[in-house]
């Protein structure tokens, strides 16, 4: 990640595509529209952002600290996202299935390893 | 499958079997949020939570994860990951799942009949155009009520509550009177739990309304914004002094209808973000055993007087912390005393069941769980929708109450609203660790923001639930051998002693 202050009230941060997806650039500063003009454009192989107009003072360097530490953490969720959707679809579709159409029984029988036996009770 | 496979399934196994099997764990979904400077909240799918150190969520996505580490076991027994893509008790979460989400299965339970405009208080603060007390044409009509009783019947909830709200409904005691009766008539066939609220300013109790009240076993719900000076300033009423009238009528109707079924609300005025700790024990002195420090309503004609009605949410959030620490120390000194709002957060983070509060839910609580039938024959999908029409914004009418019940509760209207009631589809929401105690609420955020889905980074309701959830997890953190036992006294609403 490169940073260039352009002026007083706005820098330029460059940060690597083949690190960060558009996603997780998109949703890591989602979040600072709130505090800041945010502008998304891409060069090359980069993500080029420019923040500006900040709301209230600034410090750059807690800014910036920040955004690295947002990026890991949204890259993070980019993770568990991706491996997790479908089995959150499956979850979701057997949660709100009707007459049980999604269940399935656990493998086996009902049993236990010290010879409990509860169709014998 | 075959034999052999069954067998090993049910066979007792020794570590050196999941140590094989565990070389690389799959994910299950969670999600993770920052508390403090150290930890961050892991939370899974069904709400379950683990607050481990800060990179935590980074490490086990990177599978960097050891199985050695406790909080490997944490991990895996309660479904963050697993050593198989599908876990085996997918139908455990599944079942877990449908449990946080059972308030769908009742529909809408709480039926807001608003019988009449009329109020004899002109608080700065109120969401509605009331009108004066003697304007009868802002009663509902009888035709309107009983249509509206219909429907609340037409409901698939076995539970439901019958709320009378205003203006000031006890002004309008006839209808009321009629549609309890009704009610209580229409219901030996129904069958029905119905609960009956009445949301009053306790300043018109005669005798005949509160023995009628005992009757039906109607509950009071009151407002009181604490100590005198502050109450009056806020609830002006022409004539008299309200805070005389109000303490005068919930010690009348606590008599009559036993001590619990009175209860009082405030809201917060820019006058109250002072004054916490006194009102907290103003509720204290009137024999209140919890409180609900509620923030000001944005819609409405209460926005015609922002001075005494619009503070920045930080404001609204120290009011809420500096009274959350007082009552807790309260409690630790023996006192028991609840703030509720605190109390419903608590319920979604640390039991496997739903809130019924119809402000924090996804999908949101607008006609899944509640309704309004307005004076004037319409329908709405809240409370807030119908103070927004008084300022003659319709958005969210959803018909009129004659009107057939499927067109209402499931019309094009209802189909639409529905694109922005989860947050887990909402932009900010869907990737957010709070998800799970959180809601979604698209009349807020059409009142406030002008767009239905609403823009988290600018969000009052987002920076309000997220401050005041981030806060709860950070005091389990930092102290929670000591506060759990009282956060558990809440929602088992028992005292610990």
């Amino acid at each position: 990640m490169v940073v260039t202050p352009i002026d007083e009230t706005s820098i330029q941060i460059k940060i690597d595509s083949t690190l960060y997806s558009s996603g997780v650039v998109h949703k890591c500063f989602y979040w600072y529209g709130g505090k800041y003009s945010v502008e998304i454009n891409t060069e090359q192989s980069y993500f080029v952002v420019i923040i500006s107009d900040p709301k209230k003072e600034w410090n750059i360097d807690s800014i910036v600290s920040k955004i690295k530490t947002d990026l890991i953490d949204f890259k993070t969720r980019e993770i568990i996202s991706n491996e997790t959707k479908n089995i959150r679809e499956i979850l979701i579709a057997k949660a709100f299935a009707n007459n049980d159409d999604f269940d399935e029984t656990p493998p086996g029988n009902v049993n236990d390893p010290i010879g409990f036996e509860p169709s014998k009770i | 499958m075959d034999a052999l496979t069954i067998k090993n399934f049910r066979k007792f196994k020794g570590i050196e079997f999941y140590r094989q099997s565990n070389d690389k764990y799959h994910l299950l979904p969670f999600r993770f949020h920052r508390i403090n400077d150290e930890k961050e909240v892991l939370v899974n799918e069904v709400g379950d939570f683990i607050i481990a150190p800060l990179g935590t969520a980074t490490r086990i996505a990177n599978r960097e994860l050891s199985e050695e580490e406790p909080l490997y076991k944490d991990l895996f027994a309660n479904f963050f990951i697993s050593d198989k893509p599908i876990p085996d008790l997918i139908d455990v979460l599944a079942t877990r799942y449908r449990t946080k989400k059972s308030f769908l299965d009742e529909f809408t339970a709480l039926h807001i009949f608003v019988v009449s405009l009329r109020c004899n208080h002109s608080c700065h603060y109120c969401q509605v155009s009331r009108v004066s007390e003697n304007r009868k044409d802002f009663d509902i009509s009888m035709e309107n009520l009983e249509a509206g009783i219909q429907h609340m019947f037409r409901s698939p909830a076995s539970a439901i509550t019958m709320e009378f709200q205003g203006g000031e409904p006890l002004l309008a005691f006839d209808n009321v009177k009629f549609a309890v009766e009704r009610a209580v008539e229409l219901n030996k066939y129904f069958k029905k739990e119905i609960t009956f609220v009445v949301c009053t300013n306790s300043t018109v109790f005669s005798d005949d309304i509160v023995e009628f009240c005992k009757l039906h076993s109607i509950i009071i719900s009151t407002s009181l914004d604490g100590p005198e000076f502050l109450h009056n300033a806020n609830r002006p009423k022409s004539g008299a002094k309200s805070y005389e009238m109000v303490i005068e009528g919930i010690n009348k109707a606590r008599s009559i209808l036993g001590h619990d079924n009175v209860s009082a609300l405030m809201t917060t005025t820019s006058l109250s973000l002072d004054y916490p700790i006194e009102i907290i024990n103003n509720y204290i002195e009137n024999g209140f055993s919890n409180i609900f420090l509620r923030p000001i309503s944005p819609y409405g004609f209460a926005l015609k007087n922002t001075n005494k009605n619009k503070y920045e949410t930080d404001k609204y959030l120290e009011f809420y912390k500096t009274g959350l620490n007082y009552i807790l120390e309260l409690n630790k000194k023996g006192h028991f005393f609840v703030e509720d709002y605190t109390t419903v957060i608590l319920k979604k983070i640390l039991t496997p069941f739903p809130v019924s509060y119809v402000d924090l839910q996804s999908p949101a609580g607008m006609i899944n769980n509640v309704v309004v039938f307005n004076y004037d024959g319409y329908v709405y999908a809240t409370d807030e929708s119908r103070m927004l029409a008084e300022n003659n914004d319709f958005t969210f009418r959803l018909g009129h109450i004659k009107e057939e019940y499927n067109s209402i509760f499931y019309g094009e209207k209802a189909k639409f609203f529905s694109q922005f009631w989860s947050n887990e589809s909402l932009a900010g929401c869907a990737d957010c660790g709070l998800q799970s105690y959180c809601g979604a609420d698209p009349v807020f955020h059409y009142a406030s923001q002008g767009d239905y889905e609403g823009h988290r980074a600018t969000s009052d309701f987002c920076k309000k639930n997220m401050e005041i959830i981030r806060h709860l997890f950070d005091l389990i953190d930092n102290n929670g051998k000591e506060l759990l036992p009282i956060f558990n006294s809440w929602i088992n609403n028992r005292p610990r002693f």
